[in-house]
């Protein structure tokens, strides 16, 4: 009996795994799995795309896809949703097998990791410098990040310019206004945060230990970072670096920064009214807005910029995605003409998904339409969107690296230690010998 | 025993009570957590709150709407239990014959065996990928279940387990007629229930848990699972802490349910399986 049971069970268990994989071969005959198993499509009119995140970047996608739709009735587009670490894991492990079938037709991937994959494994994307985008439409810095040789990969979409959210409320009742904290330096930053903690109990930045953007920030606020044009680590002897560094170890002395241990807790700083301010990239903005209570009482303003650089502005970047056409892409013509009329020329597009998705466009037209210069309730009438876009314009380039987040890590234990007692020149040096290790490996 | 002497024993037990309630509590919160903050909004979970609140069903709304939640579910059911059926099948039958049948050359080959276990799994990453892109295998039930259905450690852990299998039951039974199919069936495996009870545990969770290896290869939204569809819960700029526990809630029951249905046999089969 037992054994009829289980040889039941287990026939029944075969059939259903051979059941799902015939599923999986005729399902979709529209072309995605017909050699290639889901990866690229196989001409036709239809592209699939891997993309992160439902409310943002795959809404856009859809939406795009919504628009092309119009004029182009015959196409389809799947969007696979991927986040950007499992996209960098599939594209390495695809790549290191020589075996790109499985790639999609377009790929959205972090700006500050997609040098690491440019520079590894160029044979993986396609050249888009003649694709029929008016490149000068997007900022320099944001092209720059899927630049190699003076050819373009991708097209920027999310922007990651930056901004100092303030509460208002809190900084009313340390008695400072936002125009005091407009277009200063991060000393006047540093004397004002202290003053606004004494009086309110309140931060008015906070930042992760060991990843936090702050330092990143503040570097390339001034066109620099922490390599050379070489592209070599260089943290000691770097003047710019020592001045951030200062200036950084210093508000963590004076007790201006509240350091926290990971990323839910930053936010949970933000939640639950310990931050008067965030200085970050414009995408805090989904989370600021999603606390209801504290609705009105946020604006936003320029950045602190860096002390005695020359160089140094009021204005950064951090983080963002563009989107990649792969070169297992089979109709890459389609693929192009698609993005080029949504994504890299089309006003109303991005009209049309900023209210749907809160994205800030990196295409720079956009930010001069009405939608963009509306005023946004939640930040007191602030029309925060051509405003953040109009920041944007202004950050300067520096050299891009592919070790972004090393370097970054490297720093911050360098910062951290130094704040602990040990002498700047040695966590620098130490800072300066773990990033060139790992530059190397 | 007298009444006198059963209330010392109780009173001698009062620190180890105290001392487990306090062990029970720390294992148990972060359960009650995961359920109480998926009745809470995303702001309140940031917050701290503890207390269970009234959005239950507002996150897992969201969640439905957002990720094929049903779908998801339905995959890792179907993986997770063709696997253990097929695993189960397959490794007690390996541990079975290495035990019963044991010679010199395959006590070698079981050491051979073994250094399996000592290889990662991301090494053996790239070439399973090459082999299941050319044999296409991608994007299905299949790809999913072939890399687990065998492995050393379920293979070592019947074969111990086999050990203390009476090798006088086999011979009565081959005194009786059976042939060795039906030795197996018919007197190990009644026998092993307990061990197979807790091999079965054992392999459910893993690959109703296993995440590399099906987001490697599925990559096609139909072939979504539980874990994949946490992972992408994640990823955006915003975290819906409330969704993501209701998620997270939905991928924890069905294990916790195999896990206390199996516990007395898992208990017994990890201890060795006949008395």
């Amino acid at each position: 009996m037992k054994k009829k049971l289980l040889s039941v069970l287990l026939a029944g268990a075969m059939v259903l795994s051979l059941a799902a994989c015939g599923n999986s071969g005729t399902s979709d005959d529209g072309g995605s799995s017909e050699g290639g198993d889901g990866g690229g499509s196989e001409g036709g009119n239809k592209l699939t795309v891997w993309a992160w995140d439902q409310t943002f970047n795959i809404k856009a996608m859809d939406m795009a896809a919504e628009q092309y739709k119009k004029d182009h009735s015959d196409f389809e587009l799947e969007v696979i949703e991927t986040s950007s670490d499992d996209c960098q894991t599939k594209l390495t492990t695809c790549a290191n097998s020589g075996d790109y079938g499985t790639m999609p037709d377009i790929v959205l991937m972090q700006d500050n990791s997609y040098q690491k994959f440019l520079k590894s494994y160029p044979d993986a994307f396609t050249d888009l410098t003649d694709c029929g985008i008016k490149w000068d439409d997007f900022a320099a810095l944001k092209q720059s990040y899927s630049m190699v040789d003076d050819k373009h990969y991708g097209i920027p979409y999310d922007n990651g310019v930056c901004a100092a959210f303030y509460r208002t409320d809190i900084l009313d009742q340390a008695g400072y206004k936002l125009e005091d904290l407009t277009d200063i330096t991060w000393s006047e930053f540093t004397d004002i945060a202290v003053d606004v903690h004494k009086k309110t109990g309140k931060y008015l930045l906070t930042s992760e230990s060991t990843g936090g953007d702050v330092i990143m920030l503040m570097i390339q606020s001034c066109g620099a970072n922490f390599v050379n044009d070489k592209g070599e680590a260089y943290i000691t002897g770097n003047d710019v670096a020592e001045k951030c560094i200062d200036l950084y170890t210093d508000m963590i002395k004076k007790d201006a920064v509240k350091l926290v241990n990971n990323w839910d807790e930053y936010v949970s700083t933000v939640t639950n009214g310990e931050a008067a301010g965030v200085i970050n990239g414009n995408w805090m903005n989904a989370t600021i807005t999603g606390i209801e209570d504290q609705k009105g009482n946020w604006q936003i303003t320029t950045l602190p910029k860096v002390d005695g650089v020359d160089t140094a502005t009021n204005y950064a970047n951090n983080g963002g995605s563009s989107w990649y056409i792969t070169s297992n892409c089979k109709n890459p013509d389609l693929a192009k003409d698609f993005l080029v009329s949504t994504f890299g020329s089309s006003t109303d597009f991005y009209d049309a998904i900023l209210p749907a998705t809160s994205g800030i466009a990196c295409y720079l037209p956009a930010g001069e339409s009405q939608v963009y210069n509306e005023p946004v309730e939640f930040y007191g009438g602030q029309p925060i969107y051509s405003t953040l876009v109009e920041y944007s314009s202004h950050i300067p380039e520096f050299t891009k690296t592919p070790y972004h987040y090393e370097a970054r890590e490297a720093v911050n234990t360098a910062i951290i230690n130094i704040t602990n007692g040990t002498a700047k020149e040695d966590a620098l040096k130490e800072a300066q010998e773990t990033l060139e290790f790992k530059m190397s490996e | 025993m007298t009444k006198k002497n059963s209330s010392m024993i109780q009173r001698r037990l009062i620190p180890t009570y105290i001392f487990l309630i306090i062990v029970s509590f720390i294992s148990v919160f972060p359960l009650y957590w995961m359920i109480s903050a998926a009745t809470n909004t995303s702001v309140d979970v940031s917050r701290g709150r503890i207390l269970p609140g009234a959005h239950f069903m507002e996150n897992f709304h969201n969640l439905t709407s957002q990720q094929p939640l049903w779908r998801a579910l339905g995959n890792s059911f179907l993986y997770a239990i063709v696997t253990t059926l097929v695993c189960l099948l397959i490794c007690s039958i390996a541990g079975y014959g290495f035990e019963v049948y044991h010679d010199k050359w395959k006590d070698k080959l079981f050491s051979i065996l073994l250094l399996a276990m000592m290889v990662p799994q991301v090494a053996t990453m790239i070439p399973l990928f090459q082999m299941f892109s050319k044999a296409r295998l991608l994007n299905c039930t299949l790809g999913f279940i072939l890399p687990m259905i065998s492995t050393p450690f379920m293979i070592m852990m019947f074969r111990q387990n086999a050990r203390s299998f009476p090798i006088d039951i086999i011979e009565a039974a081959r005194i009786d007629g059976l042939n060795e199919v039906q030795i197996f069936f018919r007197m190990f495996f009644p026998t092993m229930k307990s061990t197979y009870a807790a091999a079965a545990v054992i392999t459910f969770m893993n690959a109703w848990n296993s995440y590399l290896w099906p987001k490697v290869i599925m990559t096609d939204n139909n072939s979504l699972t539980m874990p994949m569809l946490i992972a992408n819960l994640i990823t955006g700029y915003v975290t819906d802490y409330g969704m993501l526990m209701c998620g997270v809630l939905f991928c924890s029951i069905p294990t916790m349910v195999v896990f206390f249905v199996l516990q007395k046999q898992f208990a017994e089969g990890i201890t060795g399986a006949v008395k």
